[in-house]
């Protein structure tokens, strides 16, 4: 049974995670549907009653049946470097490649569906408020007048992109920022805008979960930091990334946030205030963790490529001789 | 007319490292030139920086 990794050549971090696959000799192919056409070809044939689909890339050839899981890492859009690239051929392609997967008994980290559903980011904040998990007080809004409100009632305030996107247009880069209380609010009339009250921390906190597993590494904020560098993505380098644990009043709401999401891993972004509460911020469906793993140390890649590496149900069952089920 | 959080955006920061190794087909690995797997180097994926949060952002949402 082999693991297919859908994701491009240049992506060094799910490199980590097949060089584990390696050593345990689980078999894997590696796909960028980007390439379909090109480098990349499928098959499948529904007749009397049954579906036999295969894919082949890079001389290696596999069954879509004997796929035991299939990890959506950082894939391009299928048929993008096609001879005569077009968004109907990507849609195509997208169907034919996506379709037939879907139809397998394959384990998927993540799921496209529970994927897709995760990156809306009001999504994640209402769902971590129901987990039980300290939201930051956040206003989403069109309105100029609720805007000026808000800011009234938490002087203390960020502004952040809805969706997480950078704009390419030209292309820019908008990471979370300050905004001063005398702010002119006028402009949040042009697009939704994503206002959040500001958590003095202490530290930042990446939580990287998979399956069952939490792995979480901290990075302390300098008492001296510029207090208007508040994403941690863009700041000096400052304080390594360090392991830690997880508090025990914050485990059980990222175990139900990730089993209402239906996600098998994700990268979670908290702040850690003065007094030492996490407060969410984002989960990342497919967040980066190879940074986090050269920092600290942590075995992420080993565990996912455990998680990537268990049997299928029906394997088990052949394995074990019995209908057992091994999570 | 320009939305309110676009009012924070920066030049995006293209990465500035040479990125040291090429992906090998066969070994469905990317590959240092002296043939070594890149993402063993811990040392070239710091310096690199290509395994950072903000590396996927141009393209993916997900950091």
């Amino acid at each position: 049974m082999t693991v297919l990794i859908l994701t491009c050549e240049e992506d060094v971090t799910a490199d980590m995670v097949v060089v584990h696959l390696n050593a345990s000799g689980v078999p894997v192919v590696r796909v960028d549907p980007a390439d379909l056409t090109g480098g990349v070809a499928l098959s499948g044939e529904y007749v009397h009653g049954r579906f036999r689909g295969h894919l082949s890339a890079g001389g290696r050839l596999v069954s879509i049946g004997g796929l035991r899981s299939v990890w959506v890492r950082r894939p391009g859009a299928p048929a993008g470097r096609a001879v005569q690239p077009s968004a109907w051929l990507t849609e195509e392609a997208a169907q034919a490649l996506y379709g037939m997967l879907r139809g397998s008994d394959a384990r998927w980290m993540n799921h496209p569906d529970a994927a897709r559903r995760a990156r809306h980011k009001p999504w994640q904040l209402r769902l971590a408020q129901r987990c039980g998990l300290p939201v930051p007080a956040t206003l989403i809004t069109t309105f100029p007048r609720a805007a000026r409100e808000f800011a009234e009632r938490y002087p203390e305030l960020v502004v952040k992109p809805v969706s997480g996107a950078h704009p390419q247009d030209p292309p820019r880069a908008v990471p979370t920022s300050r905004v001063a209380p005398d702010t002119d609010f006028s402009a949040v009339a042009y697009g939704p805008t994503l206002l959040q009250r500001r958590i003095g921390k202490r530290a930042d906190i990446r939580l990287t979960v998979v399956g069952e597993r939490m792995l979480a590494a901290r990075k302390a904020t300098a008492a001296d930091a510029d207090p208007d560098e508040v994403d941690v993505r863009f700041a000096a380098p400052g304080s390594p990334w360090e392991p830690t644990d997880v508090p025990s009043n914050i485990a059980p709401g990222v175990r139900a946030y990730l089993r209402e999401a239906e996600l098998a891993y994700g990268a979670f972004d908290f702040v850690e205030d003065a007094d030492g509460t996490w407060w969410f911020l984002e989960c990342n469906q497919s967040g980066q963790f190879g940074f986090v793993e050269v920092e600290t140390g942590q075995p992420i890649a080993r565990t996912i490529a455990e998680w990537l590496a268990r049997p299928v149900p029906d394997e088990q069952a052949r394995v074990n001789e019995r209908n057992a089920s091994i999570r | 007319m320009q939305p309110f959080a676009l009012n924070y955006a920066r030049p995006a920061v293209e990465l500035e490292a040479v990125i040291p190794y090429v992906y090998d087909a066969g070994l469905q690995l990317n590959v240092l030139l002296d043939g070594r797997v890149a993402a063993c180097d811990f040392a070239v994926l710091r310096e690199v920086g290509t395994t950072t949060s903000t590396a996927g952002s141009k393209t993916h949402f997900d950091d």
